[in-house]
């Protein structure tokens, strides 16, 4: 589904991304983790080419991202990418929100993108909020409709960039339940993450990054019982004190 | 001053119109107007091309900006003024290089205020609709110009304002508007430069100043419109 092939990045004289070779299998849920600064969020922002690369190759369903003449839009379109300032449309409603980029992108007509916008607001819990502009809506609401949103491209691969990072506490469980349910239904997901509860209970695997490499790739039970790093050691020891 | 109103107000509001061509505020209302209208739509597009991912499209439209801004519009005025009849050896309607030359002037300065408008939207409402599949052009014409152009709308509306000063530039090339009205009442009258001036530059003070309140009100309507949004 997802393969990263020796890739190199670098600001200047800065490693940001060093040798990375990893896969992530159909149906699979992978939770990023590691210190701020590691490279986690480059990582992913790689996948769809919002950041460049040095060197290497990113292969999504057996195409090369970063290949010149690779046509972008096309491949961002069937890969999701949920941010974690959300960054809904503030013009929209949540519904045109949603139905925005079927329509532009895969052609889809108006009432079939606003049914199947209706039917991704209720399964993410706000089909009454479909009115609502974002700015009527709290975090947690904001960042569901951002999922329904990039569930409307139906891309068989979501990447989650810290979800949950800029909601009050009280909003996480929302999301994380949404992101839950979708981990259960098959979704491949990759979830660049600081919630290690969300890491035991959907994850198959951790990856733990930091200074750009992957230092520790295991099962969440092996990862949060016996990390084997010591900077993976130290990383869990610091963020469960 | 009430009798040069009483006298000459006709003039000063239509020119000789309808026995003559159209003059006075009239004009200088329908310059800034057309102005502004045909120069909007050549805004946005240096707007685009000063944000343009292409290097070359982005410096040509940097060229043309930072030129036009560097030079007085009547500098404009009269190379419009003298280079159209060598160029196309037949003079053209004054109005009509007048009307030519704020547009040149007004989509430089109206491009910065979309370039501005463009470049203050936060990055992610970009990633967001490319991440979606959404190409450049589809980006800018559903997610950043909706938004950019709401935002701008006070600073496009102030420009209005200028572009009605700036008309009266229009009287050195002998358009009939509302400066150089007062040009010909003032001749005719011969003995009275301050009154018939004064009541040029309370016409400008009124209308200007109609237009900047309605700017303000605009303004608080955005502003309010903002509050509502936890960001």
């Amino acid at each position: 589904m997802l393969e990263f092939v020796h890739i190199q990045k670098s600001y200047g004289a800065m490693p940001v991304l060093s040798d990375i070779s990893e896969r992530v299998e159909a149906g699979e849920v992978v939770v990023v983790c590691g210190p701020s600064g590691s490279g986690k969020s480059t990582l992913i922002r790689t996948v769809n080419r919002l950041e460049s690369i040095d060197s290497g190759q990113i292969i999504v369903n057996g195409q090369d991202v970063h290949a010149a003449g690779q046509d972008i839009n096309g491949l961002r379109a069937g890969i999701g990418f949920v941010f974690q300032q959300f960054n809904l449309f503030p013009h929209c409603s949540a519904l045109e929100n949603v139905m925005m980029a079927p329509m532009s992108v895969y052609g889809v007509t108006r009432a079939e993108a606003r049914e199947q916008a209706l039917e991704l607001l209720a399964r993410v819990g706000l089909e009454h909020k479909s009115p609502c502009f974002p700015a009527e809506l709290s975090g947690g609401q904001q960042q569901r409709v951002a999922i329904a949103r990039t569930l409307a491209m139906k891309p068989p691969l979501i990447l989650f960039d810290e979800p949950t990072s800029a909601l009050d506490p009280e909003m996480v469980g929302e999301v994380l339940s949404v992101m839950k349910d979708l981990a259960r239904q098959g979704m491949t997901m990759v979830c660049v993450t600081h919630e290690m509860g969300f890491a035991r209970e959907v994850a198959d695997k951790v990856w733990f990054l930091d200074a750009g490499r992957v230092l520790e790739r295991a099962t969440p039970e092996a990862f949060f019982t016996t990390p084997q790093h010591p900077r993976a050691q130290k990383f869990l020891s610091d963020t469960q004190r | 001053m009430l009798e040069i109103l009483n006298n000459y107000g006709l003039i000063l509001l239509i020119g000789e119109y309808p026995h003559g061509p159209l003059g006075g505020l009239a004009m200088t209302l329908i310059l800034a107007a057309s102005a502004l209208l045909l120069s909007f739509p050549l805004a946005i597009l240096v707007g685009i091309a000063r944000t343009a991912p292409l290097i070359a499209v982005a410096r040509l439209a940097a060229l043309y900006a930072n030129t036009i801004r560097g030079l007085p519009l009547l500098l404009l005025v009269f190379w419009a003024y003298f280079a159209v009849p060598m160029l196309f050896g037949k003079s053209i309607n004054a109005t009509v290089v007048m009307l030519g030359a704020l547009i040149v002037y007004e989509s430089a300065y109206l491009g910065e205020i979309v370039r501005a408008g463009i470049v203050s939207l936060p990055r992610g409402q970009q990633e967001a609709a490319r991440t979606l599949g959404m190409g450049y052009w589809t980006t800018l014409r559903k997610v950043i110009l909706p938004q950019a152009l709401y935002n701008m709308i006070p600073s496009m509306m102030n420009q209005f304002v200028v572009v009605v000063k700036n008309t009266s530039l229009a009287y050195v090339i002998g358009v009939d508007e509302l400066t150089n009205a007062a040009y010909q009442v003032n001749s005719q009258l011969l003995t009275k430069p301050f009154e018939v001036y004064a009541l040029l530059a309370m016409t400008y003070f009124v209308v200007c100043f109609l237009l900047s309140r309605s700017v303000e009100a605009v303004e608080r309507r955005i502003t309010r419109n903002r509050r509502s949004r936890p960001s």
